[in-house]
């Protein structure tokens, strides 16, 4: 079974908030839309984001460092929203397991959004039903548009390319492998959710250069040139 | 034992119609706070995206398992054979359904789309605790009709006990599909446990009994008929017991999750540092709910005065408010450990941001919908009882104590 999904490099990430302002854009006014907002602008802007970046720091003061961690809905292979729903609104698409609400049976009970652990569940203010990450639904299963645009928003929206998208059950799509060869990890595994995002670390790369790899040691000026210096001018000040 | 005669309630008609005109105002001010909301969007009320169930839930649940408990009164007659407790039984049918139907009324006008009520009853997933949730409530209402019809027609009496075996059966189940609702969630570290469900059982009988005894006295009080001591004296000693049970069960239920170290955090917020949670723990729940009642019906003198009975029951009943607000409330309201030891700084859920606790402040609106079920479950207990005989003629000891009739013959 195909599980689509994205897989984020935190590594990479640096906190921009373009997926989140892509998300909102493309799905507000598509087809999960609309998500209110009653206070979009302020200090602590309320309202309905499939797509937040939480930003945490590590250590102690002075020595930490800031993480930028964008969370939506994980379309866990064993989604435990999807189980408690009374009407079974909450669904996973079998051909490609994306995890969707179907806002018509919605009664707006909000017991799906307790059932999951990871809090991305987000009751639509004034629409009152659940609504949460699609994966871009409407624009991935877009037939009419270009392969390349068949995308979620968030991906394409990305600056530094820190979101990947494919299919997580192909060993060889470009998700895999980086999971693979890049030590991808899923969102607290012990739930036993088997969440299909999955998150590259964040890695440190250090340059380890001596003192002798900053001199040239193989100058071949000063091999070759065997001519004792006295002050006069060399070849070096002339002006070219 | 004498034979039952069940009066229509004789209160004077101004005084009838008085009490139906509050309770009909405290119903059109919950019905408008409920349109109030339903009109302007979540945003008007407390709740947020991390406290998703508020006020009207703490209600909705008491009343619904109070129901539960209200009918115990009929079966411990029906089911366990105690003839004193038969006299009873009517009005314990009444008010467990009028409890019930006020709960639901809460419940289904506090969900984000009541016009939708007929989706939830037609289409089920059954994989949810919920939608089995939704057929032991209809199933209780049709089962206690049922019920109250053996008990008031001549001809149903002989399925009085299968009928209300079964109904009890199903109360038993019904409250323990209300707990499972709350220990069947693992994704919040409050719940997660079965002991839910049982302890649910338990608050029910207490929360139920408290309320049927409240009711039960103001009932015979304003149309003058006794309330014998004997019977007083037994309602107030089952009072008690399953008070004591609530504690019992309390107590087990924290020392469960006191015992793992990954619920420690959890523990120290409801038991130490979370603020108004902690307090209606210690002050609502233990005190007011559980030690207070306790020390009013075990006390030599004051437990025999019917105005301490009824102070007890009703602290009883705000204990139960208070420990439903904190079962309900004060477990969304602690934060999803997302990401261990770390705290979230920005952009967060509500409850994520600087990793503090959810903020809930109960909205007025909510609370009016809330005091609106009660005033429904009222309403049809009124109505009920002035217009069917389901209040007893007498309780005095002479009439329904076997014991006393024995006393008296020898």
């Amino acid at each position: 079974m195909t599980q689509l999904a994205l897989v984020i490099d935190l590594n990479v990430c640096v906190g921009c908030h373009a997926c989140v302002t892509s998300c909102k854009q493309w799905n507000t006014s598509g087809w999960a839309g609309p998500m209110v907002d009653e206070n979009p602008y302020d200090a602590d802007p309320t309202g309905t984001f499939f797509n937040r970046v939480q930003t945490f720091e590590v250590g102690n003061y002075p020595q930490t460092e800031t993480v930028h961690f964008p969370k939506s809905c994980l379309h866990c292979e064993d989604p435990p929203c999807v189980p408690v729903c009374p009407t079974g609104a909450s669904y996973k698409r079998e051909d490609n397991g994306v995890v969707l609400v179907d806002y018509d049976k919605c009664i707006g009970c909000k017991y799906c959004s307790w059932a999951c652990p990871y809090g991305v569940r987000e009751l639509d203010e004034q629409q009152k039903v659940m609504k949460k990450c699609t994966l871009c639904i409407d624009r991935i299963t877009d037939q009419t548009l270009p392969e390349s645009e068949r995308k979620p928003a968030c991906v394409l929206a990305c600056p530094t390319s820190a979101r990947l998208y494919g299919d997580v059950h192909d060993p060889d799509s470009e998700v895999s492998v980086a999971i693979r060869e890049r030590g991808g990890y899923p969102l607290m595994p012990e739930w036993g959710t088997r969440p299909a995002n999955h998150y590259l670390p964040r890695r440190k790369t250090r340059m380890h250069i001596t003192e002798d790899e900053l001199q040239r040691a193989d100058n071949p000026l000063t091999k070759e040139d065997i001519t004792v210096y006295t002050g006069e001018e060399t070849l070096d000040d002339v002006t070219w | 034992m004498k034979r039952i005669v069940y009066r229509e309630w004789r209160i004077a008609p101004e005084r009838y119609w008085g009490i139906l005109a509050i309770l009909a105002g405290v119903i059109a001010i919950g019905g408008a706070a409920a349109l109030y909301m339903e009109h302007e969007g979540h945003w008007v009320t407390g709740m947020t995206n991390s406290v998703v169930w508020g006020m009207p839930h703490v209600f909705a649940v008491f009343l619904i398992v109070a129901a539960s408990g209200a009918l115990n009164v009929a079966s411990i007659g029906t089911v366990f054979g105690k003839r004193l407790y038969k006299p009873l039984g009517r009005l314990s049918g009444l008010l467990a359904s009028a409890l019930l139907v006020g709960g639901l009324l809460v419940l289904v006008l506090d969900l984000g789309r009541p016009d939708r009520l007929v989706v939830a009853m037609t289409t089920y997933n059954f994989s949810s605790i919920f939608a089995w949730n939704i057929f032991l409530y209809t199933g209780f209402l049709i089962i206690t009709v049922g019920y109250l019809w053996t008990m008031a027609e001549r001809k149903g009496n002989p399925f009085m006990r299968p009928v209300g075996t079964f109904a009890f059966l199903w109360r038993l189940a019904l409250t323990t599909g209300t707990g499972s609702i709350f220990g069947f969630l693992v994704g919040r570290q409050a719940y997660d446990t079965a002991i839910l469900a049982p302890m649910f059982v338990v608050m029910s009988f207490a929360y139920g009994l408290a309320v049927y005894i409240l009711v039960l006295m103001f009932s015979f009080h304003l149309d003058e008929r006794p309330i014998g001591e004997r019977m007083l004296k037994r309602l107030k000693n089952l009072l008690a017991l399953f008070v004591g049970a609530v504690l019992y069960f309390t107590l087990v239920y924290h020392l469960t999750k006191l015992y793992g170290a990954k619920y420690s955090d959890v523990e120290s917020f409801i038991l130490v540092n979370g603020g108004i949670y902690t307090f209606l723990f210690w002050f609502g729940w233990v005190l007011v709910g559980g030690l207070v009642p306790l020390g009013i019906l075990y006390h030599p003198e004051r437990s025999k005065s019917a105005s301490w009975v009824a102070a007890a029951c009703g602290f009883v009943i705000v204990g139960g408010l208070a420990a439903l607000y904190v079962i309900i409330i004060g477990s969304q309201a602690y934060p999803l450990e997302m990401f261990p030891g770390q705290t979230v700084i920005e952009f967060g859920l509500p409850g994520d941001i600087g990793g503090t606790v959810a903020g809930y402040a109960p909205s007025f609106p909510e609370i009016l919908l809330g005091i609106g079920g009660v005033g429904v479950a009222m309403l049809i207990t009124a109505v009920g009882i002035r217009v069917l005989q389901f209040l007893p003629e007498s309780l005095a000891d002479q009439d329904v104590d076997p014991h006393a009739m024995a006393r008296s013959a020898g």
